[in-house]
C-alpha cells in the first residue's frame, strides 16, 4: 500500500525559478513519464487525480503562474493584470468581445464566480441518442456529477449567500411573475466577501488549487508551472510526447526547454489553447473541425442604480439566477456585482464628471448578467509557425444573437425597473441609459447592429466551447466518443473544447464530469496505452 | 502734498555695494531658481516620472494623459489626482509593457488615431493639445460616433480608468470596502481533504 501525503496548505509546483535554480537541468532537458496533461484546470486537475490514483506516472504542465492562495489580494485590477490571461484582455480579432479566463495554476477555476450548473437531461439525451455518444447519456453521467457535487460542496445558496443585489432581482422577478432560485455554487462555508473573480485567500471556493491538484500531488502527480506547449509531438499515427518551453513569469525570457516522453498525452488547456496545440501539431483534420464551431456563450451586464444604499458588492458574488427564459430564449441571468474594477469591462461609463459621478453611485447599484446560447460559429486558429505564430480569436454576434441579447437587455432592465431602479445602464459601446421603463424601448431601438454586430453590445465569454467537438464521425468532429483525437492514438482532449453542442449552462461541473468520463476511457484501454 | 518716494536706506543697504556686474549676475541665478521653482510647481515635476514610462512612447504618453486628464476630473470631486497622486499613467506603461504585440501595435494605432482625429474638427489641433473642455468634448463626440472611434474610446477609457480605480486610494470617495478577509479576520482552510477511497 502506497503511503499518501498531502499538504495541508499549497500544492508542490515546480516553477521557473526553480528549474532555473536546478543547474542539474540545463537549458534543455526531458523528462519520461506516464501520462502528460496539458493544463491544470477544470479538465486538467480532475484528470490528474484520477490517473495519479490509479498508480500512473502523471506531470501536468501549466502555462500560467503559480499563485498559492495566499497570495492572493482581494484587489480585482492586480489579479486582472497578474492571473488572468494577457492581463483580461484576450480579444477576438475586433477587440470588442473579451474572453476572459484564468493562466495560472488551476486555471479559470480560481477566478470563476463558483456557479455550478448542470445541463438539463434533455442536453445529455441529445448527445446520446442523436450523436451516438452513448456514454453521455444523462444516466450514465449520474454518478459523475455526484461524484463532483459531493467533493466540490456544489449547495443551493442558503439564504444568507443571497446579498442586496440579489434581493432586488428577486424583488422584481416577483413583481414580473418571472421564475428565479438561488443558484447551486462549490464553495466551502463561504466567507462572503465577494471577491470571487479575485481568486479566493481563505480556500473556500473548491478550485481546482485545494481539491483535486493537491489530491494529485498526494497520489505522486508532479505539477510545472510557467511552461508553455508548443507542440505535441506524433509518431506513426501515435502521440509519443510534447515539446515545451519553460519562461519567466516576470520577463518572459526562455528559461528552458524541456521535452516530455509519455505514452499518452492529454489536453485540457481550455477551449481556445487546446485546438491551438492542436492546429500548431498538426494533427490530423479530415473535416477540418480543429478550432471550429465555438460557443462563447456571450455575457453582458446591465447595472442599475437604485435610491437606497445597497452595497451590493458584500455577500456572495452571485446569489440567485433568472431561469424564466431558459428554455423559451436560450439565456439566464444571473445577479451579481463584483469590484468597483469589474465595471470598466462590462459597459458604457461616460467620461468626465458623469464617469465620477456614476462611480460614486458605485454602492447603490446592482447588476443582472445574462448568458446566452449561441449557434457554436466562432473559431480559434493558429497563424504563423509553432514558435513564433499568433493566435486569433473569431467570434462576432449573428444577427439573432444581438436580437436574443436585446431581449435578455430590455428584460433585465424591466425587472430592474419593476425593483424601483432609478437608472438603469445598458451594455452598449454607445453613451446609453434609461430612466424609466418607457424610454427603455426607444433607447434600445437605437442600438444598431451595423456591420457584423461589431462595437454594440458590451460582451465577454467566460466560458467557450466546443472547438474540439466529440462525434464519432471523423469528418463532423475532432475526438472519439473515448475523448481520443481521431486518427492519433494516445492523444486526448479533457476539457470544454470537446462539448459536442453549444450549452447554455455554466460549464465547470460538465467539463469535470466529462473529464472524469475521458479518464475512464484511458483507463479501460490501459493494456493498448501503457508499456507497465 | 508731495509724496515721498525716497527709499529708506536702510532697505537698500545690500545693494548699494553692488556692481553692475554683480547685479546681473544675481538676476540670472535669481530668474533661474524663480524658473526652476515655478516650472516644479506648474508641471515640471512631472518630467523625472515621465521619463520612467519606458513601454510608451512620448507621444503615447501625451495622448494618454490628455485622455485621463478629460475623462478623470479628479480635483472637482475631492479625488486624488489622477496622474500625481493616483500613478495612472505608470499602471498603464506597466500593461503596455506585457501585451502581445498585437495588442501593442493595435493601441499604438488607437493612439496615433486618437491624437491626429481632431485635426478636421479642432482647427489642425492634435488632441494633446486641447484643454480640457474641449479635450472632453472630443471624447464624448468620439463615443457618439461611428463603430470603430465608439470602440476605441470605450477601450481607451477601460484602460485608464481600470488604472485609476484599481487604487485602494480611491475607493473611500466610493464607499467601497476593498479587501476584508484579513480585516474581518477570516480563516484560510487549507486544503479540502483528500476523498474516501
Amino acid at each position: 500500500m502506497r503511503p499518501i501525503n498531502m499538504r495541508r496548505e499549497g500544492v508542490n509546483v515546480t516553477q521557473a525559478k526553480d528549474v532555473a535554480r536546478d543547474p542539474s537541468l540545463g537549458r534543455q532537458f526531458s523528462i519520461q513519464t506516464d501520462v502528460v496533461i496539458v493544463g491544470s484546470g477544470a479538465g486538467g486537475a480532475v484528470m490528474a487525480y484520477e490517473l495519479a490514483k490509479a498508480g500512473r506516472k502523471v506531470l501536468v504542465l501549466e502555462s500560467g503562474r503559480y499563485w498559492p492562495s495566499a497570495e492572493f489580494t482581494e484587489n480585482l485590477g492586480d489579479t486582472l493584470t497578474k492571473v488572468y490571461r494577457d492581463q483580461a484582455a484576450q480579444a477576438n480579432t475586433t477587440t470588442d468581445v473579451l474572453f476572459l479566463e484564468g493562466n495560472c495554476v488551476g486555471g479559470s477555476t480560481v477566478i470563476g464566480a463558483c456557479v455550478m450548473q448542470r445541463p438539463g437531461d434533455e442536453v445529455f439525451q441529445k448527445w446520446s441518442d442523436e450523436l451516438g455518444l452513448k456514454g453521455l447519456g444523462p444516466r450514465e453521467l449520474d454518478k459523475y456529477f455526484e461524484q463532483v457535487e459531493g467533493w466540490l460542496h456544489v449547495h443551493t445558496n442558503e439564504a444568507h449567500e443571497v446579498n442586496t443585489t440579489a434581493h432586488k432581482v428577486i424583488q422584481g422577478c416577483e413583481r414580473m411573475g418571472f421564475s428565479w432560485r438561488p443558484v447551486q455554487r462549490n464553495v466551502k462555508n463561504c466567507a462572503l466577501t465577494g471577491h470571487c473573480l479575485a481568486g479566493c485567500p481563505s480556500d473556500r471556493k473548491m478550485s481546482a488549487l485545494v481539491t483535486h491538484l493537491p489530491w494529485a500531488a498526494a497520489y505522486g502527480a508532479r505539477i510545472f508551472s510557467d511552461t508553455e506547449v508548443s507542440r505535441v509531438l506524433m509518431r506513426g499515427g501515435r502521440a509519443t510526447g510534447v515539446e515545451a518551453v519553460i519562461r519567466d513569469p516576470d520577463t518572459g525570457t526562455v528559461v528552458s526547454n524541456v521535452r516530455v516522453d509519455a505514452q499518452v498525452v492529454v489536453l485540457a488547456a481550455g477551449a481556445i489553447h487546446t485546438p491551438l496545440i492542436l492546429q500548431r501539431s498538426q494533427a490530423p483534420d479530415r473535416g477540418g473541425n480543429i478550432g471550429r464551431n465555438m460557443a462563447v456563450q456571450p455575457f453582458t451586464q446591465v447595472l442599475a442604480t437604485f435610491k437606497e444604499d445597497l452595497y451590493g458588492f458584500q455577500g456572495a458574488l452571485v446569489g440567485v439566477e433568472v431561469d424564466e427564459f431558459l428554455k423559451s430564449d436560450g439565456f439566464t441571468f444571473y445577479s451579481a456585482l463584483a469590484e468597483p474594477e469589474q465595471l470598466m469591462a462590462t459597459g458604457e461609463q461616460e467620461a468626465g464628471d458623469e464617469h465620477i459621478n456614476f462611480m460614486k453611485s458605485f454602492k447603490r447599484m446592482a447588476g443582472l448578467n445574462a448568458f446566452a446560447i449561441d449557434k457554436g460559429e466562432g473559431q480559434v486558429i493558429w497563424e504563423g509557425d509553432h514558435l513564433n505564430g499568433r493566435k486569433v480569436i473569431k467570434w462576432s454576434p449573428s444577427r439573432e444573437d444581438f436580437e436574443r441579447i436585446t431581449r435578455a437587455t430590455s428584460i433585465a432592465a424591466r425587472i430592474f425597473f419593476s425593483a424601483g431602479a432609478e437608472r438603469v445602464w445598458l451594455p452598449t459601446f454607445q453613451k446609453m441609459h434609461a430612466d424609466s421603463v418607457f424610454d427603455l424601448d426607444e433607447k434600445l431601438a437605437r442600438v444598431d447592429y451595423g456591420i457584423n454586430g461589431i462595437y454594440s453590445y458590451r460582451m465577454n465569454s467566460f466560458t467557450p466551447h466546443g472547438t474540439c467537438r466529440m462525434g464519432l464521425d471523423p469528418y463532423e468532429s475532432v475526438v472519439s466518443a473515448d475523448g481520443e483525437v481521431h486518427g492519433v492514438s494516445g492523444l486526448y482532449v479533457a476539457d470544454a473544447s470537446i462539448f459536442p453542442t453549444p450549452v447554455s449552462s455554466t460549464p465547470q461541473w460538465t467539463v469535470q464530469v466529462l473529464s472524469r468520463y475521458v479518464a475512464d476511457r484511458i483507463l479501460a484501454r490501459a493494456p493498448s496505452h501503457f508499456l507497465s | 502734498m508731495a509724496q515721498n518716494h525716497d527709499i529708506p536706506p536702510a532697505l537698500l543697504g545690500g545693494f548699494e555695494p553692488l556692481s553692475r556686474r554683480s547685479l546681473l549676475r544675481l538676476t540670472a541665478v535669481s530668474g533661474l531658481a524663480l524658473t526652476t521653482g515655478c516650472a516644479r510647481m506648474f508641471g515640471r515635476r512631472d518630467a523625472p516620472e515621465a521619463l520612467t514610462y519606458v513601454n510608451m512612447t512620448e507621444d503615447e504618453v501625451r495622448v494618454v494623459t490628455r485622455f485621463t486628464r478629460a475623462v478623470l476630473p479628479t480635483a472637482r470631486h475631492g479625488l486624488p489626482d489622477c496622474i500625481d497622486e493616483i500613478p495612472t499613467i505608470k499602471n498603464i506603461d506597466i500593461m503596455v509593457g506585457k501585451m502581445a504585440p498585437t495588442q501593442r501595435e493595435l493601441l499604438a494605432l488607437g493612439l496615433w488615431v486618437y491624437e491626429y482625429r481632431p485635426m478636421a474638427s479642432f482647427k489642425f489641433s492634435r488632441f494633446s493639445k486641447l484643454n480640457d473642455e474641449k479635450a472632453h468634448a472630443y471624447v464624448v463626440a468620439m463615443q457618439e460616433g461611428a463603430f470603430f472611434e465608439r470602440g476605441l474610446t470605450t477601450t481607451l477609457k477601460a484602460l485608464v480608468t481600470l488604472n485609476y480605480w484599481r487604487d485602494s486610494r480611491t475607493w473611500q470617495a466610493l464607499d467601497y470596502w476593498g479587501p476584508v478577509t484579513e480585516r474581518w479576520g477570516v480563516r484560510r482552510l487549507g486544503n479540502a481533504p483528500l476523498p474516501m477511497a
